[in-house]
């Protein structure tokens, strides 16, 4: 499709302005000449055209409403319409973070009380709201745990990350300075006790765990795992990307847990945008509040105010105060479903992925045994011996009308080779999964048929698989740098 | 529960394909020990009106900033946008989608932010662009990091007319790396240039420059880059009101080596302070050294052009603890509004829009200056924000403002804890507020 530069045609518009009531003030009067740049020219196409073009793009995507999504860990539940009607009320969406504070009670009210119920689902002392993404609430939470010790006048420079983790959680360790020590799991898949043993010693700051894990398992070993990590003096960390198998059954803070990440994006029905925004809040044990990252929203019986939490802050992570209209949506979701609603929501996504799991694992055999949270972790590794690999399945499945599973993650060796990881979230019923099991069985035949079929795929989509050794290889990062290519430059 | 489809029974039947007695065994896993068996002390469930009504109520203790027009800015500014950007941003194929690994189903996205990409490189004449780091100060942090690696030196020097957010930011993720952050004084609300030669040494790293500065004023960013450059220290400029790019000499061409910005202006409502965007611009040959994610353009199998996310080898999901950042959900949906925004906008809409800006701040500010009731701080050029001191209380301006219907400037006394600036405010004008606004405030004020 061309691109919205090669549609530009001399004199055209897309905006309207209030007419110019300042002309009698000359440019250089206010800005000097030599700070003046060119006029820069960017595209001159009409409001349709435009309202045309983008909408044109959007029609080359895959979005929820087009069908199921089922990218195991990222939990691409259904986005509630009335989230979005909410998020642009006027009074909401104008506000200006800097407005006094008795403009903004509203916003601050529904930041302080969104923090309170999170608190209550996950068994936590105390919310910041500030973190824009998972990984962004991660990088908090390590920088809170390295704060900590600092106070406490203690060394410690290892963090330990299982090798089922996702990449984020070692990148964020090492973001905050931290050693990043990698646990192997154990053959169920979960964090080996001994090796945890003998890694967690004095210099080890603590372990970031996802429970369950990404390999789709709850870690029966929890109480002792916790145990193991405070009696050696470290601080248990919970990466919240599964959070979606526990609501109401299971809370990281009675389970020993000190610091908590949320992904508001995956757990709380708030959209994934394409990439984002979401919200990565962030949730402590008490003796952990003073650390929280600046500013606080606080309540002094009578009015909502923002307050710098004082010296041990970690200090800001961003600028002003959060992703508003994220949390708006988040807390939406909450009062939709109430307590049972979260429970049931919770229950039903279990349900959905165990039921794939049974009807799929003769097909693709299981990265390990037993039953899942709320995801499962299939293979391709049967189809090698016909020269298909997971890849391929996946581009097949586009040509059944699926956006396909996460693949390739998690990878580690020996159990999680070729991996298919589905998630189907509690938004989807039974019939919808149905299709897609059978679509996933017909597949398997095909790769043992007419392999072909796969190492061809997709043929239905907008484009066709792409060349990513080119574009690392030759970067064409903008419209100028094609056209400096075309000209041979 | 309308979210959730299966019935109870399509939920037993489920199970017993499964073949289980009960849920619980699915869960059997989970210790009995720690398993939460109460029931969640959170309000709800709510119907839909009930929440409508609910939300609704609560957004009305908030101001009535329909009316409200805002004289301030500070790093949030209130633009005009128009509503096909809301429209075309609430299509499901955009606003639900994932970030977008697979690009046969994802060429909407890829497409998008390739062009916003286009937008920014021609706006900023910067070589590579990253269009999507949470916001215009976590794109400063991680320009920051992103210079101790590349000079693998230890000592920067931040301007003191950085946004104080900005500054806080880049304090808080360089902690760890045991980074010396050192403040370059101002004169007259600008960078000092005097002092700046004196604090550049063997150890620094970088040097971080907002422009225009928190106080609005516009930096001659030529000659304090160029300070740093004969040094072999690299330059960082910080946009936080990007709409000033449109009038003001590209970084690009200044010799900017790095550029971190906030695209909020460019696009986006306040929306309380965020979402917004940030985004980076650096030489190509940093390509490797930057975090976060970008778009490439290739080719499909059958030569059609085709977009994806390239130089992927420096992100977590594939370099771990080596990556150059944790970040991976971005504000990929705010990169679209931007591309939307400045398609409309286009070459002469946002020249225009930045026009207005400029004159309408400068009308203003002559008029407060010239009242007797103001007088000037700074003497710096500007483009839509300028600091002055008033010489009435400011608790009484506000007043006055507030009554009015206008959301007062940033008082910069208490706001940065500074008495030399007690009394002084910081306004910001945007093309929200019409002549007839204006002459509003000067009565409001002057009279």
């Amino acid at each position: 499709m061309k691109l919205i530069f090669e549609k530009s045609v001399p004199g055209r518009e897309g905006y309207s302005l209030p007419a110019d009531q300042f002309e009698e003030i000359p440019l250089e009067s206010c800005i000097p000449k030599e700070f003046q740049g060119k006029k820069r020219e960017l595209v001159e196409v009409s409001e349709v055209e435009v309202v045309r073009h983008f909408t044109r793009l959007s029609k080359l995507n895959y979005g929820i409403e087009d069908g199921l999504y089922p990218l195991g860990s990222c939990t691409m539940k259904y986005n509630p319409k009335v989230s979005e009607h909410l998020a642009v009320l006027d009074r909401f969406v104008l506000a200006h973070p800097f407005a006094p504070a008795d403009l903004v009670q509203g916003s601050l009210k529904l930041i302080h009380d969104l923090g309170v119920m999170l608190g209550r689902i996950t068994g936590m002392d105390a919310y910041t709201l500030a973190p824009a993404a998972g990984a962004h609430g991660e990088l908090t939470g390590v920088l809170i745990i390295r704060k900590y010790f600092e106070d406490q006048g203690e060394r410690r420079i290892k963090m330990l990350v299982p090798d089922s983790a996702h990449g984020t959680n070692p990148a964020s360790s090492a973001m905050a300075g931290y050693r990043v020590v990698e646990l192997k799991s154990n053959q169920e898949g979960t964090v080996d006790l001994e090796e945890l043993e003998k890694a967690m010693d004095s210099q080890a700051a603590g372990l970031m765990l996802t429970n369950p894990n990404t390999v789709g398992k709850f870690d029966p070993r929890i109480d002792r795992i916790a145990a193991i990590v405070h009696e050696r003096g470290g601080l248990l960390y919970y990466d919240g990307a599964n959070l979606n198998a526990t609501l109401g059954l299971l809370r990281p803070g009675d389970t020993g847990f000190d610091v908590v990440h949320l992904n508001l994006h995956k757990t709380f029905g708030t959209p994934h945008g394409g990439g984002g925004p979401g919200a990565g809040p962030v949730g402590v044990k008490e003796f952990l509040r003073p650390y929280l990252p600046s500013p606080v929203v606080v309540f002094d019986g009578e009015k909502y105010r923002l307050r710098d939490p004082g010296e041990k802050s970690i200090g800001m992570m961003r600028a002003f105060v959060a992703n508003f209209s994220v949390l708006l949506k988040a807390y939406a979701w909450i009062l939709s479903l109430g307590p049972e609603g979260l429970r049931e929501a919770s229950e039903a996504a279990v349900v959905n992925a165990n039921y794939l799991l049974v009807k799929l694992r003769d097909h693709f055999r299981p990265a390990y045994g037993g039953y899942c949270a709320h995801e499962c972790v299939l293979t391709g590794r049967d189809y090698k011996q016909h020269g298909i690999k997971t890849l391929d399945i996946a581009k097949r499945l586009m040509d059944y009308g699926y956006y396909p599973p996460t693949i390739y993650f998690p990878h580690f060796k020996p159990y999680a080779e070729e991996t298919l990881m589905v998630e189907a979230p509690e938004s989807e019923g039974k019939e919808v999964i149905d299709d897609f099991i059978a679509a996933m069985i017909q597949i398997a035949g095909e790769a043992e048929s007419e392999p072909g079929l796969l190492l061809e795929a997709p043929r239905s989509t907008p484009i066709r698989r792409t060349d990513d050794v080119l574009a690392a290889r030759r970067p064409v990062l903008h419209y100028d740098d094609e056209l400096k290519l075309k000209a041979g430059e | 529960m309308r979210f959730i489809p299966n019935t109870e029974s399509v939920r037993r039947e489920m199970l017993a394909e499964i073949g289980v007695a009960s849920f619980e065994e699915l869960i059997s896993a989970i210790p009995e020990s720690v398993r939460f068996r109460g029931d969640l002390d959170i309000p709800g469930p709510l119907s839909e009106s009930e929440l409508l009504q609910e939300v609704s109520a609560l957004s009305r203790r908030n101001g009535d900033f329909a009316r409200l027009k805002p004289l301030v800015g500070a790093g949030a500014y209130r633009h005009y946008v128009p509503k096909a950007v809301g429209a075309l941003l609430s299509r499901e194929e955009f606003y639900t989608a994932y970030t977008p690994y697979q690009p046969e189903l994802s060429q909407g996205t890829l497409q998008a932010v390739f062009e916003y990409q286009s937008f920014l490189a021609r706006l900023t004449g910067m070589e590579a662009i990253i269009p999507s780091i949470y916001d215009g100060a976590s794109a400063a942090a991680e320009a920051a990091l992103m210079a101790l690696r590349l000079s693998k030196k230890n000592r920067i020097l931040v301007s003191s007319a950085l946004h104080p957010h900005y500054r806080s930011t880049i304090e808080t993720y360089a902690a760890p790396h045991r980074t010396e952050l050192i403040e370059i004084p101002c004169r007259e609300g600008l960078t000092d240039p005097v002092r700046l030669e004196e604090l550049l040494g063997e150890e620094t790293a970088a040097v971080i420059v907002q422009s225009p500065n928190f106080y609005g004023g516009i930096e001659p960013v030529a000659e304090l880059a160029a300070a740093a450059r004969n040094r072999s220290v690299l330059f960082i400029q910080v946009v936080a009101e990007a709409l000033s790019l449109a009038l003001l000499q590209a970084p690009g061409e200044l010799e900017v080596d790095i550029l971190a910005g906030e695209a909020q202006s460019l696009g986006m409502e306040l929306d309380f302070g965020g979402p917004y965007n940030g985004f980076l611009g650096a030489r190509k040959k940093y390509l490797r050294q930057l975090p976060g994610r970008i778009v490439g353009e290739t080719e499909d199998r059958d030569g059609k052009r085709a977009f994806v996310m390239t130089a992927r080898a420096r992100e977590q999901d594939i370099r771990r603890e080596k990556a150059t950042s944790c970040i991976c959900s971005n504000h990929g949906l705010n990169i679209l509004a931007s591309a939307v925004y400045l398609s409309l906008l286009g070459t002469e809409g946002l020249y225009r829009t930045a026009l207005l800006n400029t004159r309408g701040a400068h009308y203003l500010e002559e008029k407060l200056a010239g009242s007797g009731k103001f007088e000037r701080v700074f003497g710096f050029p500007f483009f839509n924000e300028f600091v002055l001191r008033s010489r009435e209380p400011m608790v009484e301006v506000r007043e006055k403002l507030l009554a009015g219907g206008f959301i007062p400037p940033l008082g910069l006394g208490s706001y940065l804890g500074d008495e030399t600036l007690a009394g002084t405010a910081l306004f910001a004008v945007t093309e929200i507020l019409s002549r007839n606004d204006l002459d509003l405030v000067v009565e409001l004020l002057a009279k």
